[in-house]
């Protein structure tokens, strides 16, 4: 497998979260989301296939979504979590703090065995 | 940044691909709220950039960033037809999921070509029964020279129709059974289709 294939599967595999992440401390709307993403991390390759998601994730319960008009000249749509959005992300959370510990002590131990 | 009239014209040809292509596989107004978002995406893009640049360039790397909008609509298409297919089974939600997988991918267009044929056969079947009570002597297994060679209908009939009332049955059995089994097979399979392509890769930014 290429290593472009595999950093695309840490990617996509990591993306719910991150959106989720994004939303955490209070509903923002989809550019201000991808935005957030941009800064923090090169996750978002085309800012167009974020929406798709963010749809997804509301279809799952996960987000509820709003539109709000007045706030620019034209209405944004914003996105915020849901109680079960919350549930699911301190799940995710977790989940990915012990997947890390796990491969970093993987790495750790190979690095101590090469040495 | 303001649009100008040529501006203007750019985004809603960019949007009306998009809109055309939205329809292939979302209903309408699935499709009227995509639009609004990534129209909201690029208006919103364009107030954070002062007036009086180059309008065009600025608009074309704004497009750019989002992706072409055939993309964009195969990234809506894939959230969102194969989830409702999983999850409801509804015949349209199916029929369009399996349109997208087979539009998608050489393998995906075999395994749908299966599909329809699974549900043809089944369709075929239940036509079979409907059609034995109202033309009873163009309806059955044919024969010829005593042996069996076909079972259907046939117009104008070329042989002799074998078969009362047990054609309807065997219509019935046989077309329900394909129907059903190919429904659940489907399913299945979407779902199978689903979880690999969330695993899988993802063209990155550039492609098309």
């Amino acid at each position: 497998m290429p290593i472009e294939t595999w950093q695309e599967q840490l990617r996509r595999g990591s993306l719910d979260l991150a959106i989720l992440l994004a939303v955490a401390s209070g509903p923002r709307y989809g550019l201000a989301i991808i935005q957030h993403l941009e800064a923090f991390t090169d996750l978002v390759v085309t800012e167009g296939t974020i929406y798709p998601i963010l749809g997804r994730l509301t279809r799952e319960g996960l987000l509820a979504s709003e539109w709000v008009e007045g706030e620019a000249p034209h209405a944004r749509k914003y996105y915020r979590l849901t109680r079960l959005g919350t549930k699911r992300l301190a799940d995710m959370t977790e989940q990915w703090r012990t997947f890390v510990a796990k491969i970093g002590r993987l790495i750790a131990a190979s690095e101590g065995g090469r040495a | 940044m303001i649009l100008g009239e040529t501006g203007e014209s750019r985004l809603r040809g960019y949007l009306y691909v998009l809109e055309r292509s939205l329809l292939l596989a979302l209903p309408r107004e699935v499709t009227k709220d995509a639009l609004r978002e990534i129209e909201s995406h690029v208006r919103e893009r364009l107030t954070a950039v002062p007036s009086g640049g180059d309008e065009r360039a600025v608009l074309e790397q704004i497009l750019a960033e989002l992706g072409p909008p055939l993309r964009v609509a195969q990234a809506y298409s894939a959230e969102r037809t194969i989830d409702e297919a999983v999850v409801t089974g509804r015949v349209v939600a199916m029929f369009r999921a399996m349109w997208h997988v087979a539009v998608t991918s050489v393998g995906g267009f075999f395994a749908a070509l299966g599909l329809f044929t699974g549900y043809a056969i089944g369709i075929g079947f239940l036509i079979v029964a409907i059609a034995k009570p109202l033309f009873p002597d163009n309806v059955g297994l044919w024969m010829r020279d005593g042996y069996p060679i076909a079972f259907g209908i046939q117009f104008p009939r070329e042989g002799h129709a074998v078969g009362g009332n047990w054609v309807i049955l065997i219509g019935l059995v046989f077309g329900l059974s394909a129907l059903v089994l190919t429904h659940r097979g489907a399913r299945r399979f979407l779902a199978w289709w689903q979880n690999r392509r969330r695993r899988g890769a993802f063209s990155s930014r550039g492609a098309a």
